[in-house]
């Protein structure tokens, strides 16, 4: 592989964006960005620094205008901002199988985590597959 | 005006003004049969096999009923069938079904009267063409009685099921209520167990793929590791608690306590965080002699240890400061705990809230740091279990959270 590429990783729980960061970064050919920050996170799409951003679907530290937001808000807005298509991982820690679709489907992300997810194969897979 | 059941009733039967004139003047002829009729009509019933399911009086019961049904015969011939006598005969039906006995044996007792009452009328008036002209209004009116009673018990039925049936449908909806909660506690559960096993599994996975080299990093991943098994024991802990508590399953082992030694086996726990946060903990019971307390020791350190947590979690800088302090309440003494922080506060519109289940004031804190989401419910149901209450007080956010809670003092049980 030639230049590595971005990842976003857009994750409130520390450990969990630690692991996606090393399960990447040690598989080679990635580097990571983890951030809550809406403007920062907005800032490196527009630039068209990222790749392909993975999205937890329940953010806690992710204001925007005085309101929280979720991955599914954060999906669509990082979706808008990006200058080229930019594929969109969403992570979900809901087991439910029907919430999965209903989630996809208003994020209009491209795929999703099912949490936990530990095998870094899977993570760095499904990665893979999107960028092509 | 709308003709009532007992005037529908009287005309179906055929019942007249007439027949209740004659019924007066043959009720003082029969009044000397009544005891004979009791007996007979009661004789049978105790060898009834569901007599006594019924007549749950027993022999004694009976003996009443038999001066009941004296009366009742002499009520057939007062010659007035109005709208009070309706309304008697209904309350019988009613009180029938409430006893849970069935239409089938008033009908047969019925039979009973009409049968003995015509023998009466036989013995009475040997002249065919009176005792003809009586048995008919007696006919009518025990038709017209019949009819009456029978309605009663449809309409103290259609009652007693109706009544049955909100029974069900209160029932049916705390059901409901119970199990949708179960199923919020364990889709909310799973996912708070869930987030430390990622961090588990996570990075075992990546320290056995060999993804972690240097010595430096394989030990800070065995750390991150060792901190999220015991943020999932701590989880673990606290759903067998709340499962235990709401069966009622928690056994306490009350016994006499020097607080002193509560206090100085859980602020040292709390104290290296506390320190690695620069924050001040403060025992401001140090020096003062405090009283005993009558609690179970294991719960009293669980919640002293579950406040002082909170308070380190939502405390980024000050001082965390602990008192303790007798305190009187209706005329018994307490001892009243007070962990008070110059923390991130609670607003007050959430204040009365964060004792329920997975409520938190500071979700976005609460998520980040992990938990189980209720240590605060647990500590609220051992305080209580053991006697004493708890609240907190707070200036809203950002102005720091003062949450107390009383134990009875020893000597102030007997």
């Amino acid at each position: 592989m030639s230049r590595p590429a971005h990842i976003l990783i857009v994750e409130d729980n520390r450990l969990v964006a630690k692991f996606y960061r090393m399960a990447l970064e040690r598989a080679g050919g990635f580097t990571c960005h983890v951030t809550e920050n809406v403007a920062e996170m907005l800032e490196l799409v527009r630039e068209g620094h990222v790749h392909l951003a993975i999205v937890d679907v329940s953010l806690s530290g992710s204001e925007w205008e005085g309101r929280l937001l979720d991955g599914v808000e954060v999906t669509k807005m990082l979706k808008t901002a990006a200058p080229s298509r930019l594929p969109v991982l969403l992570a979900t820690a809901h087991a439910m199988a029907g919430d999965r679709e209903r989630l996809l489907a208003a994020s209009g992300a491209d795929g999703y985590l099912e949490k936990p997810i530990y095998e870094s194969e899977v993570l760095v897979a499904s990665v893979r597959k999107l960028i092509g | 005006m709308a003709e009532t059941f007992l005037q529908e009733m009287k005309r179906y039967v055929g019942f007249s003004g007439e027949d209740a004139q004659l019924l007066r003047t043959l009720g003082p002829h029969l009044e000397k049969y009544f005891p004979e009729l009791a007996e007979r009509f009661y004789s049978q019933i105790p060898h009834h096999p569901n007599a006594f399911r019924v007549f749950t009086g027993g022999h004694a019961q009976i003996a009443r009923l038999k001066q009941t049904l004296q009366n009742w015969a002499r009520g057939l011939f007062t010659g007035v069938y109005d709208e009070a006598y309706s309304t008697d005969r209904f309350q019988i039906g009613y009180r029938h079904v409430r006893i849970g006995l069935d239409q089938k044996y008033v009908i047969s007792a019925m039979g009973i009267v009409r049968s003995f009452l015509s023998e009466c009328l036989l013995l009475e008036f040997p002249a065919s063409d009176e005792r003809l002209r009586y048995a008919r209004s007696l006919n009518r009116m025990l038709d017209l009685d019949l009819n009456l009673m029978c309605e009663s018990y449809m309409h103290a039925t259609v009652d007693n099921l109706r009544s049955l049936n909100e029974q069900l449908e209160r029932a049916n909806t705390e059901l409901a209520e119970a199990s949708r909660s179960k199923d919020e506690f364990l889709a909310q559960t799973s996912h708070e167990l869930r987030t430390p096993l990622n961090s588990i599994l996570g990075f075992t996975k990546l320290m056995l793929d060999g993804l972690a080299t240097s010595p430096d990093e394989q030990r800070e991943l065995l750390e991150d590791v060792y901190h999220s098994a015991q943020l999932l024991l701590g989880i673990v802990n606290d759903i067998l608690d709340i499962g235990r508590i709401e069966a009622g399953k928690v056994s306490l082992h009350l016994e006499t306590l020097n607080p002193r030694h509560i206090l100085d086996s859980t602020l040292p726990l709390v104290a290296v965080q506390a320190a690695t946060k620069r924050l001040e903990l403060r025992d401001e019971t140090l020096g003062t002699k405090l009283p005993q307390v009558l609690a179970d020791e294991v719960r009293l350190r669980q919640v002293m240890l579950n406040l002082l947590n909170n308070a380190v979690k939502f405390t980024e800088r000050g001082t965390i400061i602990v008192r303790a302090a007798v305190h009187a309440v209706n005329g018994q003494q307490f001892l009243r705990f007070e962990v008070e922080d110059t923390g991130i506060g609670i607003p007050r519109e959430r204040q009365g809230a964060v004792f329920e289940k997975f409520v938190s004031a500071h979700p976005a804190q609460s998520r980040r740091q992990g938990g189980s989401g209720l240590g605060l419910t647990i500590s609220r149901k051992l305080v209580e279990l053991m006697g004493g209450d708890i609240g907190l007080a707070s200036g809203g956010a950002n102005r720091g959270t003062n949450v107390w809670f009383t134990v009875p003092l020893a000597a102030a049980r007997t």
